[in-house]
């Protein structure tokens, strides 16, 4: 009972994790250009498709340096589409901005279809995947443990980078007052081009944890985005701890729904989760009610 | 040649004119003071010079270069703060963060603390409250930050845009006091004002907009005197 009670709670952290890796760059972009940029899940996906094509260019590649280049790239692409797509309609009507980033998304799922294919892909493993006796019995595999530490240590690098640094000061203040931030003689579009390069680089690695831990699908982002989405908002959007504490939050309730209740009921208790939660906090569970301008 | 000219500026929202082509000079060391009722075209003026808004026609020229064209971080990178309407602090970080970001275009070698020093001195309260979110603020004290951060950019023009609003009468004196004193140590200020009374006690020069258009301009003293100031612009208001 016991042994089975904490395999969940490793899945749900797993799957926690991939979520949140996901919800930080939603909450990131939000509170920076106040988008919500629903290409982010595809961007999820390329991300995993980098690492995998990675893999088969160079077999042997380690992980090590597969997973920064992986989302090195990941990250360019982002900028890229923030330059391309969305920088010109900054000052449009917020309604053009969604519109284009749905555009975007599913250019990049037809894209990543045509090139590599439809079919789900399997990324070799290449985490350890012996197992580890945690206590009297209950035994844990490696590449699980790997997974969740090496994300929430990507998650504390991104709390310092953006608390401790003059660039992270930066980005908050561009949620606070986008006109204030380039009186202070900082540049807007670099502060919000660096945003989205964090946020897909993020969003890359939970895509090569989740190609590790599962597969990979060029519709995958759809499914996951809107989960880490949902994740965000319960968060509070535009906190990032929130994004971390809704995304555990919503994996550990599907994950538990699932193993306790029944797979059908996963999602009707995830959405139902994020509207009972909105109806008693709307601003989510960090977020902070919005500011009237005076 | 003033440290900043504007020639023949007009600035359109649309297609509804707020500037007419107006021609503005500020000399060195000057506190220069534009005052005007709301809807003039005075706030319009200064987002103008900072590049937070295109202008259509003429230019504006700092130490002779034409601003033209420039992103607004470059404005402040070459010696232009704005402290805009609103005071346009940032709510969520500290006073001590609200200060570095204003650093950005500076070389920050040597001890952070003394790059803080002039601010300090100037407004002791910001430094009690430095930890401090800067939205906890008083109304005052976030005059007082926004002042402190142009200072930070190493700027040698200040453009001040309502510094008194929504300030009591003490808190106004206070401001004004540490805006005389900027000018002071040197730094060029063009000053934004509907209290027009106390803008032109600290101003060396003023000109006065109206629908867009210079309607007068003059030394502070023959402005105060001005029968058509006094009547737009002081009558009614406590100097």
């Amino acid at each position: 009972m016991l042994d089975t009670v904490i395999q969940q709670l490793l899945n749900a952290a797993q799957l926690g994790a991939v979520y949140a890796l996901i919800a930080l760059g939603y909450t990131m972009v939000y509170g920076t250009i106040r988008l919500i940029n629903f290409a982010h899940g595809d961007i999820f996906m390329l991300g995993g498709y980098i690492g995998f094509l990675l893999v088969t260019a160079v077999s042997g590649m380690p992980l090590v340096v597969m997973m920064p280049l992986a989302m090195l790239l990941t990250a360019l692409v982002g900028m890229l589409i923030e330059r391309v797509a969305y920088r010109r309609l900054r000052n449009a009507q917020r309604m053009s901005l969604v519109i284009t980033a749905l555009g975007v998304g599913i250019f990049l799922e037809n894209l990543v279809r045509l090139l590599v294919g439809p079919q789900a892909r399997q990324l070799p493993a290449q985490l350890p995947n012996g197992v580890v006796e945690l206590f009297n019995g209950v035994v844990v595999t490696e590449d699980k443990i790997l997974i969740i530490f090496i994300s929430l240590a990507l998650m504390v690098i991104l709390w310092l980078f953006v608390h401790r640094t003059l660039m992270g000061t930066a980005m908050r203040a561009v949620a606070d007052n986008k006109d204030a931030v380039q009186l202070m003689g900082i540049n807007l579009n670099m502060v919000i081009a660096v945003t989205f390069a964090i946020g897909s680089a993020l969003a890359a690695a939970g895509g090569i944890f989740f190609g590790q831990a599962y597969s990979i699908d060029p519709y995958m982002g759809i499914d996951l985005g809107w989960k880490a989405f949902i994740a965000a908002v319960i968060g509070g959007i535009g906190s990032i701890e929130g994004a971390v504490l809704g995304s555990f939050l919503l994996a550990g309730v599907e994950v538990l729904t699932v193993a306790y209740l029944s797979s059908n009921m996963k999602n009707g208790i995830a959405f139902g989760l994020l509207i009972l939660l909105l109806l008693l906090r709307p601003n989510g569970i960090m977020g902070r009610p919005e500011l009237k301008k005076v | 040649m003033g440290l900043l000219e504007i020639r023949g500026l007009s600035v359109a929202y649309g297609s509804i004119k707020a500037l007419h082509g107006i021609d503005l000079r500020i000399d060195e060391g000057e506190i220069v003071s534009l005052l005007g009722a709301n809807g003039a075209g005075k706030s319009t003026t200064l987002r103008a010079v900072s590049r937070l808004l295109p202008f259509a026609e003429g230019d504006i020229l700092f130490q002779g270069t034409s601003l033209a064209g420039l992103p607004p971080h470059r404005v402040v990178s070459l010696g232009i703060a704005h402290v805009p309407e609103g005071r346009g602090i940032f709510p969520s970080l500290t006073v001590l963060e609200n200060l570095k970001l204003a650093t950005w275009t500076r070389s920050r070698k040597g001890s952070a603390a003394a790059l803080y020093r002039p601010v300090f001195d100037l407004f002791p309260r910001l430094e009690e409250r430095k930890s401090q979110p800067a939205g906890t603020l008083s109304g005052g004290e976030q005059q007082m930050l926004a002042l402190g951060r142009a200072m930070m950019t190493d700027c040698r023009v200040m453009l001040l845009d309502e510094p008194s609003m929504g300030l009591s009468p003490i808190l106004v004196k206070e401001v004004f006091r540490a805006i005389r004193e900027i000018n002071a140590k040197g730094t060029t200020v063009l000053l934004v004002e509907q209290n027009a009374g106390m803008a032109l006690k600290i101003a060396h020069r003023g000109y006065v907009l109206a629908n867009g258009r210079i309607v007068l301009a003059g030394s502070a003293e023959e402005l105060a005197r001005d029968q058509r100031v006094k009547e737009a612009y002081l009558g009614n208001r406590a100097g």
